[in-house]
């Protein structure tokens, strides 16, 4: 468990699946939902809860955001590591948006960056928004990430089109942040 | 006179394999078959389990693989149309010419556009993407005179004898595509050989017409 100003942030346990389901369930199309081929994904709440039971899985753990009262507002991982290139892709999944701006969402986030620079000793960390995801765009430009571009009509959900956009930190840029 | 019928038509099933394979002995069956006459009775056999064993699963397939084949020769290269999502109506290209004299020749521009247009045309894609390294500028210019818009570059993104490259993403929306379908119609209607014969009789005709 590790301590943050706000909160703390821990690893996920498979009692955390309903409050993860939360997030799959809550309006609007957000970008952490979205599998490889970029379609939205709508697990249930066994499949999450298989999920957080295994010990190790493909992202590396998946790590529950919790405030100082102990309500879980969210969860953080990083997915897609690869050792060759060094870079992998931070995901964070606020159950609603205005937690984005609340200080305990830029501690989660630094954690991930640190975790990515300073422990797995990552060169860059790729990061993802729908054009509707304004508040964690914004948190994500506020923590050292620059736009690397925008897919046009990526994904169809809700009846029309978004796009996707897609963004980059380096370790060379996260050091100058900090 | 009205023609009463039971007949319908069905999914081909494992269980019709013996029904085709006697079809497929019958010499006049056969004279119309495509394919190399030559085969094996169990090579025939196979080609249709394996036909016949399509699952439904295979109408909307992740992955879609085609060889590209010129008659002078013969298969050149790969084409695989990766991540199709049926819902975002979606698809990565990926070319590879195998044959290095035909790099960054007109084979690639041809397949590429030859892939652009089955997608679209195809498929009922709404966009297609693709990937391509910086360093291959012979790709990425071609996808550029094809009318995709370079959307993201990636930077430092791959490992390539220890160097970092960049990697763009080129993107191509369908009315992209039909805006520059309609273009090429427009400018080459007139290109087919009737046409420039018609052009040429009606131009002789009016230099020789009295004034």
């Amino acid at each position: 468990m590790i301590p943050c100003q706000h909160g703390v942030i821990r690893t996920a346990d498979p009692d955390d699946a309903h409050t993860l389901k939360q997030y799959y369930d809550s309006v609007g199309p957000r970008a952490a939902k979205l599998d490889r081929k970029r379609e939205v994904v709508t697990p249930t709440t066994d499949e999450l809860q298989e999920l957080l039971t295994r010990k190790e899985n493909e992202m590396g753990g998946l790590y529950a955001i919790e405030d100082r009262g102990g309500r879980v507002q969210g969860f953080c991982s990083l997915r897609g590591v690869s050792r060759e290139r060094r870079m992998g892709e931070a995901l964070l999944m606020l159950i609603e948006d205005r937690f984005y701006a609340q200080p305990l969402a830029a501690e989660a986030l630094d954690f991930l960056l640190d975790f990515a620079f300073n422990t797995l000793f990552l060169n860059k960390l790729a990061a993802h928004c729908l054009e509707n995801e304004t508040a964690a765009r914004e948190l994500l430009i506020r923590a050292g990430f620059e736009s690397e571009g925008t897919q046009r009509d990526v994904v169809f959900t809700e009846g029309r089109w978004h796009d996707l956009e897609a963004f980059a930190c380096f370790r060379r840029n996260y050091r100058s942040h900090v | 006179m009205s023609l009463k019928t039971r007949m319908y038509i069905r999914r081909a099933e494992r269980d019709d394999l013996d029904t085709v394979v006697e079809w497929m002995d019958a010499p006049d069956f056969r004279r119309f078959l495509y394919g190399d006459p030559a085969r094996s009775p169990r090579r025939i056999r196979e080609q249709i389990v394996a036909m016949l064993g399509r699952t439904a699963g295979h109408t909307l397939p992740n992955a879609i693989y085609l060889v590209i084949e010129s008659p002078g020769h013969g298969p050149i290269g790969l084409l695989s149309l990766q991540n199709i999502s049926w819902r975002n109506r979606s698809c990565s290209i990926d070319l590879y010419i195998g044959e290095p004299k035909l790099r960054g020749g007109m084979a690639a521009a041809v397949a590429y556009c030859q892939a652009i247009a089955y997608c679209f045309d195809e498929l009922n894609l709404h966009r297609i993407s693709a990937f391509i390294y910086s360093f291959n500028t012979a790709s990425w210019r071609i996808l550029e005179r094809a009318g995709a818009v370079r959307e993201l570059t990636l930077r430092e993104h791959i490992t390539r004898d220890g160097k970092l490259y960049d990697m763009y993403c080129y993107g191509m929306l369908r009315a992209e595509y039909e805006a520059l379908r309609d273009e090429i119609d427009a400018r080459f209607s007139d290109a087919s050989l009737a046409a420039m014969i018609a052009g040429r009789k009606q131009a002789e005709a009016s230099t020789e017409a009295p004034p």
